[in-house]
């Protein structure tokens, strides 16, 4: 077996939730006073992975499919329910301490800012948590100030910041005590352009510059686009693809999509390719690339029809995840 | 094993003292509260003892040092952990709690005594003056009772933020803790003497109630404060009030290691 270096390794996890059955209407409330029924849900099923050093991994999957708990079961803040996850090399629940030492967390949907207080007052709460020197935090914070512009806001209270603002406070507080891996839960969520493109300087900087290994989950196919070198999709808690994104499109979505506007509103069929729409003297035509090349098909339809204008769509990764969230 | 990270906790009161002094009408809302209750158990009490010397060997004006003193405890006992729990569950914050690697019973531990840091600068101080001016300076009965109505009153500090750390914790399981909570602060208002001492209470109660934790939270440091006790009954006393705390102590440590990781994390 070749012997590469893991960062993270996930080893069959699961984890139920325990959700307790709600009776219909007010008959139903109100036997729930007395008898407590419950299901069994199962979040998360099965899941393995590993990752290396230095990777950054999309994880995307549709909502409620087991994402965020997953990313909370890697930075210890839940148990699972059975598996196990090592994070460089040790298990995260039986040495939760030490382990979350070496990681970072940013939910972007909540913040560990302290709200009524300077953010540099939450940053120095951090500074004593992890016990990092004063000379090693200022550096960092100069790092930080380079990247994201952040000591603008340290005398600023969190209450009175943006919520781009706030985002970057709180990833500039994740990476105070500049962790190996940074866990990074829909950072993107409610941001603006701007601020988006912000955070994305900031994951590719940070990893180049410091090889923090990055776990991000997002909605956002530009992110993944932009960032991810790795893609992990998730649905109903089940692995269903994982590996880069170019790989995952040539697996799942082998296709590309012929564009062509013809002078008349005839569109000629081929044998070799998929007529999907024809609108007017718009056609779309979807082939398969093993099968044919794009050249072909544009030289054999135009001796049946006269073109006009022709383009064509790569799979991307909405195609991916059309395909992978059908299933 | 490792050498705790007092520095970190000692950060965290410090930060939650700051805070503290931000909310201004809470605190003084909870002055005024005080005021009211002791103007009116000084009413109370003046006018049930009429010409009355000695109640149940109680003189008027030591029962008007108990009102007094009593308002003062209850801003000591102040604390916030189980709301503090029942929040951060329901909200899907204790996520926030439980990334850090502290602990985050030493971290609640931390900010209620720095909210009660606060308190006795912006509500013990200002109700022990206006209690003094409507019922007069509450003394104690000697100095060694005072003495020993401090390491009660310590003890039963202890007692109360435990219990309420063992019924925040609940929480883990029973998301909706709140009808809970409150009914456990209406039975502490009521069974420890806080407003009505128990010696007023009939013998069947009293007797059940010199068992249960409440008792040890009001009645026995302000019986000590007034001078109300023999070598006997104090001696009785503390050893009761020890062994809830150390009974809640291991309850709590029990219940610890089971809470971390079980919890269910609201909103995804």
């Amino acid at each position: 077996m070749e012997d590469k270096q893991v960062m993270i390794e996930v080893n069959h996890i699961c984890k139920d939730y325990r959700v307790l059955k709600k009776g219909e209407g007010l008959k139903g409330a109100f036997k729930g006073l007395f008898t407590r029924e419950s299901t069994l849900l199962r979040a998360v099923d099965d899941l393995n992975f590993s990752i290396a050093p230095g990777e950054i991994v999309g994880f995307i999957g549709p909502n409620g499919a087991g994402k965020s708990t997953t990313i909370k079961m890697m930075s210890g803040i839940l148990t699972p329910s059975s598996g196990e996850i090592l994070i460089g090399g040790r298990d995260i629940t039986k040495y939760r301490k030490e382990v979350v030492k070496n990681i970072g967390v940013v939910f972007g949907q909540r913040s560990q800012l302290n709200w009524d207080l300077r953010l540099g007052e939450s940053f120095e709460l951090l500074r004593h948590i992890y016990r990092i020197d004063k000379a090693a935090y200022e550096d960092t914070i100069e790092v930080m100030d380079e990247i994201l512009g952040v000591k603008e806001l340290l005398d600023k209270p969190v209450r009175q910041m943006s919520l781009g603002q706030r985002v970057k406070g709180d990833l500039v507080a994740a990476m105070l005590h500049s962790p190996d891996v940074l866990f990074l839960d829909e950072p993107t969520i409610g941001l603006d352009i701007t601020s988006k493109y912000a955070l994305r300087k900031f994951v590719k900087e940070i990893n180049e510059k410091r090889g923090t290994t990055i776990i991000l989950t997002t909605h956002d196919l530009a992110d993944i686009e932009q960032l991810c070198n790795r893609l992990i999709i998730i649905n109903q808690g089940r692995l269903m693809e994982d590996g880069n994104l170019t790989e995952i499109v040539n697996r799942i979505a082998p296709y590309k999509t012929l564009v062509v506007e013809y002078y008349d509103e005839y569109a000629p069929e081929h044998e070799k390719c998929e007529l999907i729409s024809h609108e007017a003297n718009m056609a779309k035509y979807r082939f398969e690339k093993a099968a044919v090349t794009a050249a072909k098909l544009i030289e054999e339809l135009s001796a049946k029809a006269q073109i006009k204008d022709v383009s064509i769509e790569e799979a991307g990764i909405d195609d991916i995840i059309r395909i992978a969230y059908g299933q | 094993m490792k050498k705790t990270n007092i520095q970190a906790y000692i950060q965290v009161y410090r930060t939650r003292l700051i805070r503290s002094f931000h909310y201004k009408f809470e605190v003084y809302g909870n002055v005024l509260m005080q005021a009211i209750i002791m103007l009116a158990g000084t009413f109370f009490w003046r006018a049930l003892f009429g010409s009355a010397t000695k109640v149940q060997g109680v003189t008027v004006d030591m029962m008007l040092t108990y009102t007094v003193v009593s308002s003062m405890i209850s801003i000591l006992l102040t604390t916030n952990v189980e709301r503090r729990i029942t929040q951060s569950v329901m909200k899907g914050t204790i996520a926030i709690d439980m990334m850090r690697p502290i602990n985050i019973f030493g971290t609640f531990l931390a900010e209620d005594l720095a909210g009660v840091t606060g308190l006795i600068f912006q509500n013990l101080i200002p109700v022990f003056v206006i209690g003094s001016l409507v019922a007069g300076l509450p003394k104690p009965a000697s100095l060694a009772s005072f003495w020993w109505f401090l390491l009660s009153l310590f003890m039963g500090f202890w007692i109360n933020w435990l219990l309420a750390a063992v019924f925040g914790m609940i929480a883990f399981w029973a998301i909706d803790m709140d009808a809970l909570i409150q009914v456990k602060k209406h039975l502490i208002r009521l069974l420890s003497g806080s407003i009505i001492p128990l010696w007023f209470f009939p013998d069947w109660l009293r007797s059940v109630l010199e068992y249960l934790p409440f008792a040890y939270l009001y009645q026995l440091p302000l019986n000590i404060y007034i001078g109300k006790y023999t070598t006997e009954t104090l001696v009785k006393g503390l050893e009761v009030q020890l062994l809830w705390f150390v009974l809640l102590a291991v309850l709590f440590l029990f219940l610890q290691k089971r809470v971390t990781g079980k919890v269910m994390v609201q909103g995804g």
